[in-house]
């Protein structure tokens, strides 16, 4: 079915909101960086790095890219069901490994590398346009994220260092540490993550 | 208050923040919308969808993993 001219530019890339995007993945690559997760750092600088070789490679072509759309998921009930107890038994089982482990380490990284498979970050779902943001829905939800943004980089840069956690000013890790300490916080929070990351990948 | 009451306080109220808007999303007359439609909106496009799958990769990374 032929989409109309209207739809095919609202999923046009534009340039001032991938140069924000490849700014804030630059900014949180490079404090994670300086914070002591090189890895980190590297998988944000990708991301980056991947959106601005994309934007010099159509820059010859067209300043303005269209993302190629794919077919959302249509997960059956049965497939579902099986989904979620997949979900629920891989939190239990990778929950009780330790934090920053090698075995918690892949365990992590192999989904992850799933959902973005899944995802496919080139392309966008097919579908009804959702709903256009008008200025007042952009002006609240981006200060939301903003301050909180700017709250956690205060509370990591008043620490002593940027690698020792502050009693006075917790950071959102130091503050969730000592619910992932066990193994139910752990199992809870991978199970969290990944209902974010489903919740994600189909939009 | 504590430096450390103080944090914490102010984390929780830009939580609260968050979770006010999601509540007024769901009238019908808002002209805020939910966080699931300003996600479906802002991945409509290749820099926003990988922008926001490299952030929920990071969180796995952060938290749990080398």
């Amino acid at each position: 079915m032929q989409e109309s001219p209207a739809l095919r530019a609202s999923r046009r890339e534009d340039p001032v909101q991938r140069t924000i995007v490849v700014a804030i993945l630059l900014l949180a690559g490079f404090f994670d960086g300086i914070s002591g997760n090189p890895i980190h750092s590297i998988l944000l600088f990708g991301a980056a790095g991947s959106l601005v070789w994309d934007a010099a490679r159509h820059r010859s072509a067209d300043r303005v890219v269209e993302v190629p759309t794919v077919r959302p998921m249509r997960p059956t009930k049965g497939f579902a069901t099986i989904a979620v107890l997949g979900v629920l038994v891989f939190a239990i089982v990778v929950g009780g490994f330790a934090r920053y482990s090698w075995p918690m380490t892949f365990s992590v990284v192999i989904p992850a590398v799933l959902v973005l498979v899944i995802a496919r970050p080139g392309s966008i779902r097919s579908g009804p346009e959702p709903e256009k943001i008008g200025p007042v829905g952009i002006v609240a939800w981006t200060s939301v994220f903003l301050a909180l943004a700017l709250w956690e980089l205060t509370s990591l840069l008043l620490q002593p260092t940027l690698t020792t956690d502050s009693y006075a000013h917790p950071t959102i890790s130091v503050m969730t540490d000592p619910i992932l300490a066990s193994h139910l916080g752990r199992t809870v929070a991978l199970v969290a993550w990944a209902a974010l990351g489903w919740f994600l990948v189909e939009r | 208050m504590t430096s450390h009451d103080f944090t914490i306080a102010v984390y929780l109220l830009i939580v609260a923040i968050g979770v006010g808007l999601e509540i007024r999303s769901s009238s019908e007359r808002s002209r805020i919308p939910s966080l699931g439609a300003v996600f479906s909106r802002v991945m409509r496009t290749r820099s926003g969808r990988v922008g926001i799958m490299a952030g929920w990769v990071w969180l796995g990374l952060h938290f749990f993993a080398r």
